[in-house]
């Protein structure tokens, strides 16, 4: 029982953590079709910058500020220069993205080196509660509370407000939001912006739980994002968030059972899905 | 679909008249005499490591170029060609035996893995190919990785390779004929009725649908050869360096592959010898040059913000800008 309670801790908080990568990853698809690439590489900036701004100010929300910051900039140049010119065309935005993430990372190692940046939790967060057996890690309940938050805001934004029912009727039907006087150009961009912010923020949140910023980060992560997202289906939001728990819970499980599939258990629950239901549990039907 | 071989069709006339017909020629002509007028050893390993690559990125350029997908788990055939034929020589004789026992073995995984993960990822959506390709090769790298027992993990292996094939200039004659005969094939299978349906589905892939193709099979199809000549590239790569470690699996190498097709020039097949020609000096001797400017120790750099602008700008990358008539812009595809 006290195995059970920890590692569902553990992989509610994993899961979270890929959630915040994903949900950017999945608003930028289901709204502007853009299958990014480079989602990783903001990913990355935002660790890199987060852990950055930490090491001279010791201050997390700084770095949490800063993390945001950077990936929503470099998300907004990304969008003028590259995404703006190739809306619609699938193959060159693959394409573009893949160069974007080469550009971007090969940017990181030349400023920041190619070696691996220790990092530490911040004070208040450091440590961990036990109650008997049950160990609960400060920081993981942190990730999970922040998660919960920014899917609750998320969900209220997309759901509740004016610019949350323009991005929906977007996805629904570009051309009618178009015709009904809505700069739908304008909105793309922001939409883009706003998901380059919530991968960077995943990469300041994922910084100090592995304790390192390392190269490697952005691809693995962007993978995970592109795992759940495809188990969540293509566009879904709240799929994406549910995929995450299932891919954070699965990892955190097979770990301790079979620490040998450990490592396969995602591509396997890709594969399951997309044989049983190809469009992902709540996809919103594909071609 | 089905023209007579008398009457190609336009495309292939108008490449007939431009390039392939005497360049390619001239070219394999000094690449054959290159041995005789610079035997250095230097020389022959770059460019046999750049014919080698180029046959790669022509498997690449069937699936992004003749059919309109693009994968990012290219190096997963390049891989396990490099790692089975390594496997296979080192756990038993290094002869010719063996190593065509290797070669056999490689294309049937090279087939049952294509179709495998084919199957699984382009019933739905073409970026899904994409992010499936990317998770399966990193799935085997992985694999390539922990299971230290048989691979040796990140250190990798060295093995022997057939006496006959250790003399240099053997293995470069070798390679010669092994990148001939393949472009043959590939040409021969881009113009053959199968690759006109490629090419359909690349420019209109609905249109080819309603016209009654099976869109997946022929997909399948383009993957099936995409991959076996992956593998063989991988195999030719292993049995040159005479080691193996779990690079020749990582994202890079199909980045690498995509960098050379798309700078090359995407559905030109050429291109290719020109994208890998100019990655392998690249790689080669610009980090040389980091003493003058350090942007050249980060020539990725450099290479991806040329192969952003190829992809905006130039969308026939080197070979078809050269040739005068890029590629028509693709079509705005629904999503």
């Amino acid at each position: 029982m006290d195995v059970f309670v920890n590692l569902t801790l553990s992989g509610l908080s994993t899961g979270m953590m890929i959630f915040l990568v994903a949900s950017g990853l999945s608003l930028i698809f289901g709204l502007m079709g853009v299958l990014n690439f480079a989602h990783g590489s903001l990913f990355m900036w935002g660790a890199y910058a987060g852990v950055w701004v930490f090491a001279r100010t010791h201050s997390f929300t700084l770095a949490l500020l800063a993390g945001m910051a950077a990936g929503a900039m470099v998300g907004w140049v990304m969008e003028r220069l590259t995404i703006r010119r190739i809306y619609g065309n699938v193959v060159a935005q693959i394409l573009i993205t893949t160069g974007v993430m080469l550009v971007l990372n090969e940017l990181l190692s030349a400023t920041f080196g190619p070696n691996i940046i220790a990092t530490t939790v911040p004070p208040l967060l450091a440590g961990s509660w036990a109650f008997g057996n049950i160990v609960v890690v400060k920081y993981r309940v942190f990730t999970i509370v922040v998660g919960f938050l920014v899917a609750l805001a998320v969900h209220f934004m997309l759901s509740r407000t004016r610019v949350g029912i323009i991005v929906r009727a977007g996805v629904e039907n570009q051309e009618m939001v178009q015709v009904l006087g809505i700069n739908i150009r304008q909105v793309f961009s922001l939409v883009f912006v706003f998901g380059s912010a919530l991968a960077a923020l995943g990469g300041v949140m994922m910084a100090p739980a592995i304790g390192a910023v390392n190269s490697g980060m952005g691809i693995e992560n962007q993978m995970l994002a592109f795992i759940v997202v495809v188990i969540g289906g293509m566009g879904s939001f709240l799929g994406s968030a549910l995929g995450s728990v299932i891919v954070g819970l699965a990892g955190a499980y097979t770990a301790w059972f079979f620490p040998e599939a450990s490592l396969a258990v995602n591509v396997v629950l890709m594969a399951l899905v997309l044989l049983l239901k190809p469009n992902g549990l709540f996809g919103m039907g594909g071609e | 679909m089905a023209l007579p071989k008398s009457q190609p069709a336009g495309l292939s006339r108008r490449k007939f008249l431009s390039v392939s017909g005497w360049v390619p020629m001239a070219a394999l002509l000094l690449l054959a005499l290159v041995p005789a007028l610079s035997p250095s050893r230097a020389t022959l390993n770059l460019l046999t490591q750049i014919i080698i690559l180029a046959v790669f990125a022509m498997s690449y350029d069937i699936l992004l170029g003749y059919t309109g997908i693009v994968s990012f788990g290219h190096a997963l055939f390049f891989g396990s060609g490099a790692y089975l034929v390594g496997l296979i020589i080192k756990h038993s004789e290094p002869t010719l035996g063996y190593l065509l026992l290797a070669v056999l073995g490689t294309l049937l995984f090279a087939l049952v893995i294509s179709v495998l993960i084919g199957y699984l990822s382009l019933r739905v959506k073409d970026v899904y190919y994409a992010m499936i390709t990317l998770a399966f090769a990193e799935f085997f790298l992985i694999i390539a990785q922990k299971w230290r027992s048989v691979t040796n993990g990140d250190d990798g292996f060295s093995f022997r390779v057939p006496t006959m094939l250790q003399h240099r200039v053997v293995y470069y004659y070798l390679i010669l004929a092994f990148v001939v005969v393949t472009l043959v094939f590939l040409r021969r299978f881009i113009h053959s009725p199968t690759g006109r349906v490629l090419i359909a589905i690349r420019e209109n892939e609905k249109r080819a649908e309603f016209l009654g193709y099976d869109v997946l099979k022929f997909k399948l199809i383009s993957t099936m050869v995409a991959g076996v000549v992956a593998s063989l590239a991988g195999v030719a790569w292993a049995l040159q360096q005479q080691f193996i470690s779990p690079g020749v699996m990582a994202v890079d190498k199909t980045i690498d592959a995509l960098l050379m097709t798309i700078i090359g020039g995407t559905g030109t097949l050429y291109g290719a010898f020109i994208g890998s020609g100019l990655i392998s000096l690249a790689r080669e001797y610009l980090p040389e040059l980091a003493e003058i400017h350090p942007v050249f120790g980060h020539w990725y750099i450099l290479f991806g913000l040329l192969y952003i602008l190829i992809v905006l700008f130039f969308p026939g990358g080197i070979l078809g800008t050269f040739r005068g008539f890029p590629r028509k812009r693709k079509s705005q595809e629904e999503r």
